[in-house]
């Protein structure tokens, strides 16, 4: 399936490394990952719900995360999304390609 | 495992849509109560953060929307929505719908039926153990092939050679009357030598395989009897090993049954040990019609087993120089003996038909193109409107595929009953056909070779369709590219019409060949002429004299009987081959004896058979075995032999001294024995008269007799007269092979006429789909160019020249098909040499006039659309977008 948009291409991974990345520290549910992001990013992305959810059934097809309804802390009802061996793999893979890319911008700014 | 999980979700999703919809929303419900938790942990009210949650998720109608896409439904919605659409396309369009499917499944059936036959015939291995290793032997004399092994002979070498694991004489064509039950009848049988099942690796269903204390002359008799008779006969009686039957008025005992299918050459209902009759084969320069086949020892090859064998028979030599001068032994494998015959016509059909494919496909590559092109507004329109590029390539491949698959599934049915079809039209023996049904891997090739096809040539328009520049394509109409500039749809038609020339230059070869078999003069009259056989189980030789006296005086007195007569051998049946001796010339060398076609014949035989008389006399009722022994010869003998001597009143003899010697009398007609394709060098033939058989021979002469009647009504209408005077006469006598002539000529050119008819078949189905490519190509080429001729009849240009420029463009691409089509002709039909009769396989005639009818063909193919676009009123063709 190709999509027209590489710009949205580009987006799109960084949203699914955020979720997986997030989800690393351990099993959440839909709302949590948008606080974990939050925080891990010292509140400076916010994830919308609008495109969390596709996100999570795209990489939940994907097979990166696991869904399963379960009860939180205070007793709650939720879908928890757990990351698969899959998923860390993944993780592993679009965080190298992240440092790749940081350091070859840096040495970018450096040439100048 | 990706797939599996998307697949799954998806199937759930079209499924359970409701199910997957209520996870979601309750997914996004607890989402927000979960903020709204959060809201009041932050000290909002109840309210407060209730609406503030909600505020912030946004729109939940086009999240769930857009999650629910993502989880499946979208996409199972869309292709159903593509699905109906292009089912509407289709409709709308029932011409391009109607060839499209047509083509496929023509294309698939055909394609299928003949491979499946092919396979079953030629590819698939014999049904025995290691068939690799089986080789069938035969003897030569002085290098002609015989096709036949004396008996002993067989059984010396049998004993003294090392490469053989096993080997077993076989005998096909021996006929029994199956007697002493409510309903006499006639089976065919086999005999074969100890130890012949197990050769070829076949366990008997029940019983056991002949032992070799039953295949010695003096031995109890014993039988094995085929899965069909004893199904037939014996209701599938496990008990009926052990049993008596009648045969020949002999009790047999039945030792087993074969296994259901069982085949090897000629069907039998029953097989004999071999060596129980040895004492009829026991002559060694015999040519009794025995074959052997053997299983070759491990690493043994059919080469070393030749060279081998051959020692032996150099050996047989010296020890019998009467009969063994120069005869030797020659090895084919089974296979190439079983299928030689058929290999040539079946791989000629598989070429044809594999053309008819390629045709096929190029034909539905070029409609899907042309419809492609003439769809460009309808893409443009939809991608202005919004749809995206991968919908609209996913709605062309919908319809293409949907195509295919209507397609294909005509297809399957056509090469179902296809296949019977051919099979039933097979000339009969050839071996392994009953078990030629519909052979899956073959039509999932055809099936995928079809459906790729489709999907190639309709993602390529699709892909362009979906590239196109919007503004341009709109603004610019159809009035694309003219049909010149597309070098891919002028390639499909050229190489259409070339392979149509092909397919029709190889049927008219046969066509022709079959016309002048069917002129050849087979020498008699065939018309109303019935022929039936019996085998008459007597040993007192004047019952067996009197009994056809009778029963040619009886038929005679029946109305609408012309002539009767009786005879041993008949043309394109079996025959006798022995040698003779013309008295009073020197004596050949061994091996270089004459021979020649005896038939032995009643006086009536000439009239009935319509064999005209040259010189002399026929039989007459006054030759008997009282008066001198007398012969009639062919005018090949004659001329063969007596060249400008007279040939009445010289004798000839059977056997070289103290044999009696015929006085010639007559020389009538040749007549065709094998068939009616003639040979380059006519073999003699002599009859000797049947009223003159010595009276103690007469019992052994009459296990195969002819009795012939012409008629002057349908043949087949007196078969129960004719069968009831034989009742009267003996009511055990069983009577089979009736046949008119004519049916027997029929079936002699059964095979000829098969190979022609299906050629043809294809043939002309590939003209019809070479001429649908050109329709359809000129008829988008012209409506193209629409505008471009409208514009030159403003400037002036006459209709006859538009008439001309379309034309003139179409049949310059046919031409080339032709060109290219009449070179691959000489090449191929080289291949089909030893198929044609009386015709040369560059043939001009045929070249020329089926050359011409392709032209012609196109000329009107192009000629239609042509049409249309001189009538083309310059106004509307210029305003036409």
């Amino acid at each position: 399936m190709a999509n027209p948009n590489p710009k949205a291409d580009l987006l799109q991974g960084t949203l699914d490394m955020l979720i997986l990345k997030a989800l690393s520290l351990g099993p959440l549910h839909g709302y949590g990952v948008i606080q974990r992001i939050r925080r891990m990013s010292d509140e400076m992305l916010t994830v919308e719900q609008g495109a969390l959810y596709p996100a999570l059934y795209r990489i939940e097809l994907k097979g990166w995360v696991s869904a399963k309804w379960g009860e939180n802390e205070t007793g709650r009802r939720a879908k928890f999304y757990k990351l698969t061996r899959a998923g860390q793999k993944q993780l592993r893979v679009e965080e190298e390609s992240w440092d790749r890319l940081a350091l070859v911008v840096a040495k970018m700014r450096e040439a100048t | 495992m990706k797939w599996f999980n998307t697949l799954v979700a998806r199937i759930r999703a079209l499924l359970g849509r409701d199910v997957v919809l209520q996870d979601i929303d309750e997914e996004l419900r607890t989402h927000i109560e979960m903020e709204a938790e959060a809201n009041r942990e932050l000290g909002m009210t109840p309210e407060e953060a209730r609406l503030s949650a909600a505020r912030s998720f946004g729109n939940v109608g086009s999240i769930r929307d857009l999650a629910y896409e993502v989880r499946g439904g979208g996409l199972m919605e869309t292709l159903w929505q593509d699905l109906r659409y292009s089912g509407r396309m289709l409709l709308k369009h029932p011409g391009f719908t109607l060839i499209a499917v047509l083509t496929l499944t023509l294309g698939i059936g055909a394609n299928t039926a003949i491979f499946s036959i092919v396979n079953a015939v030629l590819l698939r291995p014999f049904p025995y153990q290691a068939p690799e290793q089986l080789v069938m032997l035969a003897e030569s004399v002085s290098g002609q092939r015989n096709g036949s092994v004396s008996y002993p002979n067989f059984v010396d070498w049998r004993a003294q050679n090392n490469v053989f694991e096993s080997v077993s004489a076989v005998r096909w064509n021996e006929s029994y009357n199956f007697t002493g039950v409510d309903e006499p009848e006639r089976l065919q049988g086999r005999l074969v030598s100890a130890g012949f099942f197990s050769l070829l690796g076949v366990k008997p269903l029940l019983g056991r395989d002949f032992v070799a204390e039953e295949d010695r002359p003096g031995a109890t008799p014993a039988v094995i009897i085929s899965h069909g008779f004893w199904t037939r006969r014996f209701g599938n009686d496990q008990s009926v090993v052990g049993k008596q039957i009648t045969l020949n008025n002999q009790g047999y005992t039945v030792v087993g049954v074969t296994p259901p299918g069982f085949q090897f050459g000629l069907d039998a209902d029953v097989t004999m040990p071999i060596g129980l009759s040895a004492e009829r084969f026991k002559a060694r320069g015999a040519d009794p019609g025995i074959a052997v086949v053997g299983r070759l020892k491990p690493n043994v090859s059919q080469q070393q087993a030749e060279t081998e064998t051959n020692v032996i028979y150099s050996r047989l030599e010296q020890q019998y120089p009467e009969s063994n001068t120069a005869r030797r032994a020659y090895l084919t494998s089974l296979h190439e003996n079983f299928v030689g015959d058929v290999r040539q016509p079946l791989l000629i059909l598989l070429g044809s038909v594999g053309l008819v494919l390629l045709i096929a496909c190029a034909n539905v590559a070029n409609l899907l193109l042309v419809r492609a092109s003439t769809r460009r507004r309808e893409m443009s329109v939809r991608v202005a409107l919004g749809a995206n590029r991968w919908r609209i390539i996913r709605q062309l491949l919908t319809e293409s595929l949907m195509l295919a698959v209507i397609g294909a599934v005509l297809g399957i049915l056509l090469a179902h009953w296809g296949t019977s079809f051919i099979a039933s039209q097979l000339p009969a023996g050839i071996p392994r056909l009953n078990e030629a049904s519909v052979d899956v891997s073959v039509l999932v090739f055809t099936l995928g070779v079809s459906v790729v096809t489709g999907l190639l040539f309709g993602l390529a328009p699709a892909l362009q369709a979906s590239r196109l520049n919007l503004t341009e394509a709109l603004k610019e109409g159809d009035r694309g590219s003219s049909g010149g500039r597309q070098p891919l749809r002028s390639l499909l038609v050229i190489g259409e019409v070339a392979l149509t020339l092909t397919l029709l230059v190889g049927a008219g070869l046969l066509i022709q060949s079959f016309r002048r078999v069917l002129q050849v003069d087979p020498g008699f009259d065939p018309q109303n002429l019935l022929t039936m056989q019996v085998s008459v189980n007597n040993t007192d030789g004047h019952q067996v004299a009197a009994f056809f006296d009778q029963w040619q005086e009886r038929v005679r007195r029946l109305p609408g009987v012309k002539a009767t007569a009786v005879s041993n051998g008949l043309p394109l049946g079996v025959v006798n081959h022995p040698v003779f001796f013309i008295e009073g010339r020197p004596r050949p060398e061994n091996g270089k004896e004459l021979s020649g076609i005896r038939y032995t014949v009643s006086p009536g035989y000439f009239d009935t058979m319509g064999i005209a008389l040259i010189r002399g006399r026929v039989f007459t009722a006054q030759d008997t075995r009282d008066t001198p022994l007398v012969a009639i010869i062919d005018e090949a003998l004659a001329q063969q032999h007596f060249q400008s001597e007279d040939p009445i009143g010289k004798r000839i003899t059977q056997s070289s001294s103290g044999s009696p010697s015929y006085e010639i009398v007559g020389v009538v007609r040749h007549v065709e024995q094998d068939n009616l394709e003639g040979q380059s060098e006519r073999p003699s033939q002599f009859y000797l008269n049947f009223n003159q058989i010595p009276i103690n021979r007469l019992p052994t002469q009459v296990r195969r007799i002819n009795l012939l009647t012409r008629t002057g009504v349908e043949p087949s209408s007196l078969v129960p007269a004719l069968r009831e005077q034989i009742a009267g006469l003996n009511k055990d006598q069983a009577v089979f092979n009736v046949r008119t002539m004519e049916d027997i000529v029929a079936q002699s050119i059964a095979p000829r006429r098969f190979s022609m008819m299906l050629l043809g078949i294809f043939a002309i189905v590939a003209l019809a789909l070479a001429s649908i490519g050109i329709y359809g190509m000129m008829s988008y080429a012209v409506a193209q160019r629409t505008r471009e001729i409208g514009l030159r009849m403003t400037l002036g240009a006459q209709s006859g020249n538009v008439l001309r420029l379309v034309i003139g463009h179409g049949m310059k691409l046919a031409l080339v098909g032709v060109a290219l089509g009449l070179v691959a002709s000489l090449a191929l039909t080289r291949t089909m040499k030893t198929l044609l009769f009386g015709v040369s396989a560059t043939d001009p005639l045929t070249f020329i006039s089926i050359a011409l009818l392709l032209a012609v063909v196109a000329l009107l193919a192009c000629w239609v659309p042509a049409r249309r676009a001189a009538k083309v009123d310059p106004i509307v063709a210029l305003r036409y977008e």
